[in-house]
């Protein structure tokens, strides 16, 4: 009964607040598809034409392309610069690493306002070009998304013990990061990838503080058409928002596969443990399983 | 041999270090220095910050945008509680599917959020508009455009955000506990008192200085919402470093100096007062 009565409570919060939280989704969809809604509850009327407008605007386009180029850029310096780094300084550095937690927290304290203010002191009228300078704060700005990201991949793989083991075995230090360190953490820097992924791509302030309407990107091209047609501003949020869904559903399947995959490792790991091949000694060897014993041997020539 | 090893993996930490003081270090130590010049002479002085203490303009904007930030992290982490543990309640599954796009949803600010809310009840929203038409006075003396809409949109992310800190938290709250402290007779009031309060105290306090830094950075939701109608401190940075017409690049960088020593001192206080109460809880 008890139970019964806190149930409906829990229901009714979060019916409220996913009512709240949706609300904004809604009305932008709902206007993005209305040719005209003014003083209705819903609009009247239902349309694609803002969408047909919208493909077919030229700026469009190519402010998608200019959000998916710096997107890209930046992220491949990150993903270059960092996950070695991290890597690096967890591994051998530990000193530095506790300096670099403390470095990586600096965006937090310093926001994006503050950090364009010092980068505009230093690089306006100055032989490097913004555009540089631009990915250089994105950079920056993602720095505790990526740090966080690798660090807890490198910690949930037990990645000393795995180099340690990898060079035992002989293999070098790059090799071993190639080889071992980097498909292990795959799916973590997939998902911190993605997270970076998402926030770069709807960047507004460093991007209009820095560069502002020479280069006009996805949220700058939205800014300046919502002030223009509403209807049409709309349509670029919904088609925005459709893309960031996307890539919330990529990262949950990633995620839940992630335990599956893991599980299903475990398991063929379990599995050939129990399927162990049996030893190669002599006072074991009976004549009956010679024959074993030659398919066992070129089972473990083959592995 | 092994240091010689050890000087050749250092090299690799270059680039890193190189960007970091290209585009942290030294712009931060830059704006610092040029704080202290003078706008005329490039001389050393402290008139700038003589300028934006005296300015009723400049500390309106500190004031204005401290007491946005306080109310939008109280009210904000006050529901995000409450969510939170109504979230705990609903059946596992759903609560990890749900975390994603909450995690959306903290996503959802600056240019579309303002946009949403000025679609609904902006000067001429179909809301205000559909309340109007039926002389229903809901939303009358309600200003989207003015520190009660911007209000009104800095929580809409930062229950989420407060959402995504103190969810996992109230999950280490174990069932038993609560088992055992009905067993031996506390109230429902009593447990929360004595044991589930103090056990997540130390992520509510972080959690509220999560909410405040991210309330006073915030730039893009003011800027698309109010334009530069409301005196915020990070719209009259934006607007001194960048404006056009009244661009004060050196009065920018002092006001963003006294607003980032705000942060740390923010930042730093927290610690030592998390520190403190988890060594109260030992």
């Amino acid at each position: 009964m008890k139970i019964k009565k806190r149930n409906i409570s829990t229901y009714l919060i979060l019916v409220i607040f996913g009512l709240y939280m949706i609300f904004p989704f809604i009305s932008t969809a709902l206007y993005a598809t209305s040719t005209n809604w003014s003083n209705t509850l819903l609009p009247k009327d239902f349309t694609f034409q803002w969408f047909i407008e919208l493909f077919q605007d030229p700026n469009f386009i190519s402010a998608v392309t200019r959000s998916v180029t710096l997107t890209l850029i930046t992220l491949a310096v990150v993903l270059v610069v960092m996950v070695p780094t991290v890597f690096i300084v967890y591994m051998y550095f530990p000193r530095v690493d506790n300096f670099l937690k403390g470095l990586v927290l600096m965006p937090y304290a310093i926001p994006a306002v503050i950090l364009a203010t010092g980068l505009l002191r230093m690089y306006s009228g100055s032989a490097i070009p913004m555009y540089a300078v631009l990915v250089g704060g994105l950079f920056v700005g993602s720095l505790p998304f990526i740090y966080q990201g690798v660090r807890n991949s490198l910690e949930g793989i037990h990645s000393r013990n795995l180099m340690q083991a990898a060079e035992m075995l002989g293999a070098s230090k790059l090799q071993a990061f190639l080889k071992v360190i980097v498909p292990n953490i795959k799916l973590g820097l997939l998902i911190t990838t993605l997270l970076i992924f998402s926030g770069f791509f709807g960047e507004f302030v460093l991007t209009n503080l820095l560069i502002g309407g020479r280069y006009e990107t996805i949220r700058i091209y939205m800014m300046r058409r919502m002030n223009e047609n509403g209807h049409l501003a709309s349509a670029v949020m919904v088609a925005y928002f459709l893309l960031l869904i996307v890539i919330s559903l990529v990262i949950t399947r990633i995620t839940s596969s992630k335990k599956g995959v893991s599980n299903s490792l475990f398991k063929r790991k379990q599995h050939k443990q129990e399927q162990v091949i049996p030893p190669l000694s002599l006072k074991q060897l009976e004549p009956a399983a010679t024959s074993e014993v030659k398919s066992n041997n070129e089972k473990r020539r083959k592995l | 041999m092994k240091t010689e090893r050890f000087n050749k993996i250092w090299i690799l930490l270059i680039p890193f270090f190189l960007l970091a003081a290209l585009f942290l270090v030294i712009p931060m130590v830059l704006m610092i220095t040029s704080s202290f010049t003078s706008e005329t002479t490039g001389a050393f002085t402290f008139g700038n910050y003589h300028e934006i203490f005296t300015n009723p303009f400049y500390y309106q904007a500190f004031l204005n945008s401290g007491m946005i930030s306080i109310f939008s992290s109280i009210v904000g982490l006050a529901l995000a509680i409450i969510v939170s543990c109504a979230l705990t309640n609903l059946p596992e599954k759903i609560q990890d599917k749900l975390t994603v796009y909450i995690n959306v949803a903290a996503n959802f600010a600056g240019v579309p959020l303002a946009f949403a809310f000025i679609i609904l009840i902006g000067n001429s929203g179909a809301l205000r508009l559909f309340f109007e038409g039926m002389n229903f006075p809901l939303l009358e003396g309600f200003n989207l455009y003015s520190w009660q809409g911007l209000a009104l949109t800095y929580l809409y992310f930062q229950i989420p955000l407060g959402i995504l800190f103190i969810y996992p938290s109230l999950k280490k709250i174990k069932k038993e506990w609560k088992e055992a402290a009905f067993i031996l007779g506390a109230s429902n009031w009593v447990y929360w008192r004595k044991i589930g309060l103090p056990n997540i105290m130390p992520s509510i306090a972080g959690t509220f200085v999560i909410m405040y830094a991210n309330g006073m950075g915030t730039y893009e939701t003011a800027y698309a919402l109010t334009g530069s109608n409301v005196n915020l401190i990070t719209i009259r940075i934006a607007a001194l470093v960048s404006g056009d017409i009244y661009a004060r690049p050196i009065i920018g960088s002092t006001l963003a100096v006294v607003f980032a020593l705000i942060m740390i001192v923010i930042l730093i206080l927290s610690q030592t007062m998390l520190r403190r109460v988890r060594r109260d809880l030992a």
